[in-house]
């Protein structure tokens, strides 16, 4: 059965300074205000540090606009993303507020598309809860708007924040797929390059070195033996969320056949002192049951929850020449 | 301005979902190209991608795109965080040093594993229009509304473009959505971002493109069809949409008069129309008229794939002329909101 799609999200919490020009219109917002910046004769909304023409730095002479104004152009949002500023069918516009000489694009909340016109008057309204961002105002038709009371901030708007936040979904490709079941039955699978004939364990699907794109007749099984070819020992730092307390190893493993390393393994009862280059293990998999691969991509695949322990075989330690060139 | 050719072109089908990775997907064209010109991989002088991390949630996922050039020897190589028509014209550029001969220029991405209608909102302005989540499509939405309000087109005209767009699709096989049907069966479809319907936009796909340049002697040796550059150019309009009249794009206009795209015929134009009302924006802004055939490879609306999507302009004009079915032609490629940025490259064959 193929392993459910790799879900995950992506998120980059980005926290702004907004500048001399920015930072007065979102302050503006922040207690019930629009504003405009004057250039050369017009009044541009929402404000911009340069003149568009020229690109000459313009004096920061704001203007207060709206809170009224027209619709320009629109188009009814049928179905809004999970980033709209409504999670139901709305309007964005270009809107010209009073006193200004350029449009905004903002949304308009209204009772459907029949409702919605260019040249239609509009008027700002305020969230309950603002951030300083953008999302503060929203518009709504002239005759619908309700007037309520800002309560004006202190100070200045100096940062805005921005949370980016993504999610994916993406089957594991073929090869990755492979290699996850193979771990699930407590088996190592790689791929064997028919070109350069080099072993990738886990493979990306395809040969980098020789441009070769690689299929399921590649698939090689290796042993669960292998040798030590790098490591470092890892003192946990006691930050928020962490839940190691006592020094363990990440090592680099090469399976017996195999021309790349598996990385991260984890070591936990090897003593740090007698861990070394060279030193010859042998894979224990957990229960079938307990076996798992949750955290694997499409970008980075380890061994997954498969693995238990690494065991020292007892043979003699490989020399450390054999194994130069091969550590990563 | 040296002579720069296109010796050699290579695209992926437009997938809706390509089950392998994005160097997979570059792979099979890096080596397509080779065999067919014959070269080593050690003989191309730069390579130049263009891709975006964003697309399917990777960081650092253009590092192992250059997996699918090939490890070893090392690769004198360069980015682009945008279409691969962008990273063509860095090329284009950076062989005018005349210091080397050969260069291969790649456009790819995987937009399936993502969202694209709130990953797009992000290359917008950081204050003002990305915490809007103020997406492409709406952004199309209204630039049609603009154009209606104008007077320079009516939803009709839109269904047009798509209907001879889906239609011509049929005969690409590349194309990932293709359709024989009338505009007033289109018109009945209800609205998605009003004026537009579904069909007014573009698939989400992945895939991949891919050109080979060459310079003077070098690219007559490579092929017996160069197809050359004689001129390449890009302008970018306001970010602001309100500092913009959207039916005109002036950057645009600039482009094509320093190209001098009308000293002679075009024969064919591959358009980045990915919504349908953008073509009649780039007819206008580029003056065509019916001597020139629009899109006959269907165009983004048949595929799109992201950051590939402006090379496979250049290569769809490219592969007419090699063929014979063109004797000169332009291609555009287009990023950003309603159509904020435009390069415009004029390609013409003969030895």
């Amino acid at each position: 059965m193929a392993l459910p799609p790799v879900s995950f999200t992506l998120e980059y919490p980005y926290t702004r300074t907004v500048g001399p020009v920015v930072g007065p219109f979102l302050t503006g917002l922040r207690d019930g205000r629009l504003f405009g910046i004057r250039c050369r004769g017009r009044v541009i909304c929402p404000p911009i540090e340069f003149d568009p023409e020229t690109g000459e730095t313009l004096a920061h002479d704001f203007v207060e606009v709206g809170p009224g104004g027209r619709v320009e152009s629109w188009s009814w949002i049928a179905e809004p993303t999970r980033k709209h500023p409504f999670q139901r069918p709305f309007a964005f516009a270009l809107i010209r507020l009073e006193g200004a000489d350029t449009a905004l694009v903002h949304a308009v909340t209204a009772a459907g598309p029949e409702a919605m016109a260019v040249g239609m008057r509009v008027r700002a309204q305020y969230r309950a809860e603002r951030t300083s961002a953008i999302t503060d105002v929203y518009f709504v038709p002239e005759a619908l708007a309700v007037d309520s009371y800002v309560p004006p901030g202190k100070g200045e708007v100096g940062i805005t924040d921005h949370l980016i936040s993504l999610v994916y979904d993406e089957p594991l490709t073929a090869a990755r797929e492979r290699y996850a079941q193979g771990l699930l039955a407590g088996r190592f699978i790689g791929q064997k390059s028919p070109k350069s004939g080099q072993v990738f364990i886990p493979s990306a699907g395809y040969d980098p070195l020789s441009r070769v794109l690689m299929t399921l007749a590649d698939d090689v099984e290796l042993p669960p033996t292998g040798t030590v070819v790098g490591f470092t020992v890892i003192t946990p730092v006691q930050y928020y969320g962490q839940k190691e307390t006592e020094p363990y190893i990440r090592a680099s493993i090469l399976l017996d056949g195999a021309d790349t390393p598996l990385g991260q393994q984890d070591i936990r009862d090897i003593p740090a002192a007698e861990f070394r280059v060279g030193l010859r293990v042998r894979a224990a998999f957990r229960e079938p049951a307990s076996r798992s691969v949750d955290d694997f991509t499409n970008r980075w695949a380890g061994t997954g929850n498969c693995i238990e322990r690494w065991v020292p075989t007892g043979e003699p330690d490989v020399p450390f020449e054999q194994v130069e060139g091969r550590m990563f | 301005m040296e002579d720069i050719a296109i010796v050699a072109f290579a695209q992926t089908p437009s997938y809706r979902r390509y089950p392998d990775s994005e160097p997979a997907l570059l792979m099979g064209l890096v080596n397509a190209i080779l065999a067919e010109t014959g070269l080593e991989r050690r003989e191309i002088d730069f390579t130049i991608a263009g891709s975006c991390d964003y697309l399917s949630g990777m960081p650092f996922a253009f590092i192992s795109n250059v997996d699918a050039f090939g490890a070893w020897p090392p690769v004198y190589e360069s980015h682009v965080e945008m279409d691969g028509a962008f990273a063509l014209f860095e090329g284009f550029v950076r062989m005018q040093v005349g210091d080397i001969d050969t260069c291969l220029v790649a456009g790819s991405g995987k937009s399936s594993p993502g969202r694209p209608r709130e990953i797009f909102p992000l290359q917008g302005d950081p204050y003002y229009h990305a915490p809007l989540g103020l997406d492409p499509v709406s952004m199309a939405g209204i630039q049609a509304q603009c154009l209606l309000t104008a007077g320079k087109a009516c939803e009709r005209d839109f269904a047009e473009v798509v209907s001879r767009s889906r239609r011509d699709g049929q005969s690409n096989p590349y194309a990932q959505v293709t359709a024989d049907v009338s505009p007033d069966e289109l018109l009945k479809e209800p609205y998605f971002a009003s004026p537009l319907r579904k069909h007014d936009l573009p698939p989400i796909s992945d895939g991949a493109a891919m050109v080979l340049l060459a310079r003077g002697e070098r690219a007559r040796a490579l092929t017996r069809t160069p197809v050359w550059i004689r001129g390449i150019d890009h302008r970018i309009e306001s970010h602001h949409p309100g500092l913009r009249d959207l039916t005109t794009l002036p950057g645009l206009e600039i482009a094509a008069k320093r190209l001098a795209i009308h000293a002679a015929p075009i024969d064919t134009a591959e358009l980045c129309v990915r919504y349908s009302p953008e073509e009649i924006v780039l007819r206008e802004a580029l003056g065509l008229d019916q001597g020139t055939r629009i899109n006959p490879s269907g165009g983004p609306l048949c595929g799109h794939p992201v950051m590939a999507t402006g090379l496979t302009r250049v290569v769809e004009a490219a592969r007419r002329i090699a063929r014979g079915d063109a004797r000169r032609a332009i291609a555009h490629a287009a990023s950003g909101a309603a159509l904020q940025q435009n390069l415009l490259c004029v390609l013409e064959g003969g030895a």
